[in-house]
């Protein structure tokens, strides 16, 4: 009966996943114009300096943009979870907002903002400033608009994680003399360690894999892999390039959803 | 689990009473910045939609509504509504059809492997999904479905499988099992607990999980990009064209009418997200 209720969500899941992952990988595997297997087209792309280059682009966007994000989101998580009133609400409305906003228009709205001549360059000038690096068109415009994107994602989690922890197990830390650090460092940094990881490791999935944000604010050369794999598939029809520069990808966030999905299990675990 | 817990400490001085100055002070601050950081680029953005012309270094533009005229009467934007508002309710009732029996599944019934799926419907979300598309675009060229109404379906199909499951997961396994105990207790039968206990709690989660399904399905843009073009572009990739080779106001008019959706939902479903189901579904 279970079983039956679950399957058509698992013929798409099998259909339009997995299928086409295990042949995607089957195609990159055939060297061109031969038969059999050999890894000649991985070696093909990473032999690729531009490619190189673009793998270590990407890689490091990824992490910045996860670290701005995370040191933003944390502390907000922390202070909505730890106080009421009219501020705290107001903040909790405000940073859903970009959750609303299709990627594809928060890329407009930062490239509006950020660009030379644009509102912020506009206030500068008005300020007197007129020299100052570009913001956007390159690596910092794509932190800054992932970072626009992903906060309501982790202010969420994280705050469901801090929401779950027992106000009796804080207060009662306090009523034995534990300091505001001492209590968020030995109680609610360990309780909130699982949904920590989940956020950093998501944050890290979605960065790493995007591509609107970087196809549109990023600069022309070195581009992350979302980009470069895209424009291999539809502007020089080199689609088992395009596909072997996806299974690169893949095994790159898939080492890190590794850590992800250990994490989850745990919880479901415990939770089942 | 822990939601009707959510407000902190009532009675008596809470902890952190001792610093609360200083915490309201770097709060207002943080707010403002926050504030700012959000609001500034969308406040832009909305501007621009009504400018005429707009010349360095002044604050404001020569407000115009030319480019609103020039947008709406545009065949291909049409085309492109049209195309999106097909699309993704198609896609959302399609996924919805097939999500919520196995999320009910998922929560209520024990079957061999259940861990193993659900944690498989988290998994492909593990990937990035641009490598995705590339690997689904694959297999679309060998059934000939690229370039077609059902391959863009399939598409948004992929992005709202993981609400649809997750979410109405939590939901049903939040509901009191007592209750519908109860009423099969007093003979009612399976279908019947189900339609007339069961479904009714949990529509306010199931409208949640819909509504972001949906979101998720119009704000496709990638794997439509690449399994939809040259005839089947719905309002999200026409947005690539609008921004990369157009003068801006006709993106920022463009994005106005794409938001819309957006707004209207929200504002729909302000009362269920309130209520806290947006933290819920996340909580996993």
């Amino acid at each position: 009966m279970g079983l039956a209720l679950v399957l058509p969500p698992r013929l798409v899941l099998i259909f339009l996943i997995i299928l086409p992952a295990i042949t995607a990988v089957v195609e990159t595997l055939r060297p061109p114009g031969g038969s059999g297997f050999a890894l000649t087209n991985y070696a093909h792309i990473l032999g690729n300096r531009i490619l190189r280059s673009d793998i270590r682009f990407s890689i490091v966007v990824t992490v910045v943009s996860v670290a701005v994000t995370f040191s933003l989101s944390y502390p907000l998580a922390l202070y909505l979870r730890f106080n009421t009133g009219r501020l705290p609400a107001l903040l909790a409305v405000l940073f859903t907002i970009p959750l609303f906003v299709p990627v594809v228009i928060a890329s407009f709205a930062m490239i509006t903002f950020l660009v030379n001549h644009g509102m912020v360059s506009t206030i500068l000038y008005r300020l007197g400033i007129e020299r100052f690096p570009a913001l956007v068109y390159n690596a910092t415009g794509i932190v800054v608009t992932e970072v626009w994107t992903t906060i309501p994602f982790a202010v969420l989690i994280l705050g469901a994680g801090l929401q779950a922890i027992d106000d009796a197990l804080i207060d009662s830390a306090r009523d034995v003399g534990a300091g505001a650090l001492r209590t968020f460092v030995s109680i609610i940094l360990p309780l909130n360690a699982t949904p920590t990881l989940i956020t950093l490791t998501l944050l890290f999935i979605g960065i790493f894999g995007s591509f609107t944000i970087p196809y549109l604010v990023g600069g022309n050369a070195p581009q992350m892999l979302g980009v470069t794999m895209t424009n291999y598939l539809t502007q020089y029809l080199r689609r088992t390039e395009s596909v072997t520069i996806a299974v690169i990808a893949f095994i790159i966030a898939a080492a890190v959803g590794a850590i992800y999905v250990a994490s989850v299990g745990r919880r479901e675990r415990q939770n089942l | 689990m822990s939601l009707s817990a959510a407000p902190a400490a009532a009675g008596g001085a809470p902890w952190y009473w001792a610093i609360g100055g200083l915490r309201r002070a770097l709060g207002l601050g943080a707010f403002l910045a926050l504030a700012a950081f959000i609001l500034g680029p969308l406040l832009t953005l909305l501007v621009w939609a009504f400018a005429g012309a707009w010349l360095f270094p002044n604050l404001l533009p020569e407000f115009s509504l030319k480019w609103w005229y020039y947008v709406l009467g545009n065949a291909d934007v049409d085309k492109a509504i049209r195309m999106s508002f097909l699309s993704a309710p198609i896609a959302t009732l399609f996924s919805a059809v097939i999500c919520i029996p196995a999320a009910y599944a998922f929560a209520r019934l024990e079957f061999p492997g259940r861990r193993v799926l659900l944690l498989s419907f988290l998994c492909a979300n593990a990937f990035p999904k641009i490598g995705l598309y590339v690997s689904i675009a694959t297999l679309f060229y060998h059934l000939n479905l690229m370039d077609t109404f059902a391959g863009v379906v399939l598409i948004q199909v992929v992005n709202t499988i993981l609400f649809m499951i997750w979410i109405p997961t939590g939901t049903f396994r939040g509901i009191n099992r007592n209750l519908e105990e109860a009423a099969r207790d007093v003979g009612a039968g399976p279908l019947r607990t189900f339609f007339h206990i069961t479904l009714p709690i949990a529509v306010p989660g199931l409208i949640v999980a819909a509504l972001f399904a949906f979101l998720a399905a119009f704000d496709e843009a990638q794997g439509t990009l690449i399994v939809g073009t040259p005839n089947h572009i719905t309002m999200p990739v026409m947005m690539y064209t609008l921004v990369l080779s157009y003068a801006q106001p006709v993106g920022a008019v463009f994005s106005v009418l794409l938001s819309l959706p957006s707004l209207v939902f929200l504002l729909l479903a302000q009362r269920y997200l309130r209520a806290g189901y947006l933290a819920a579904g996340y909580s996993l």
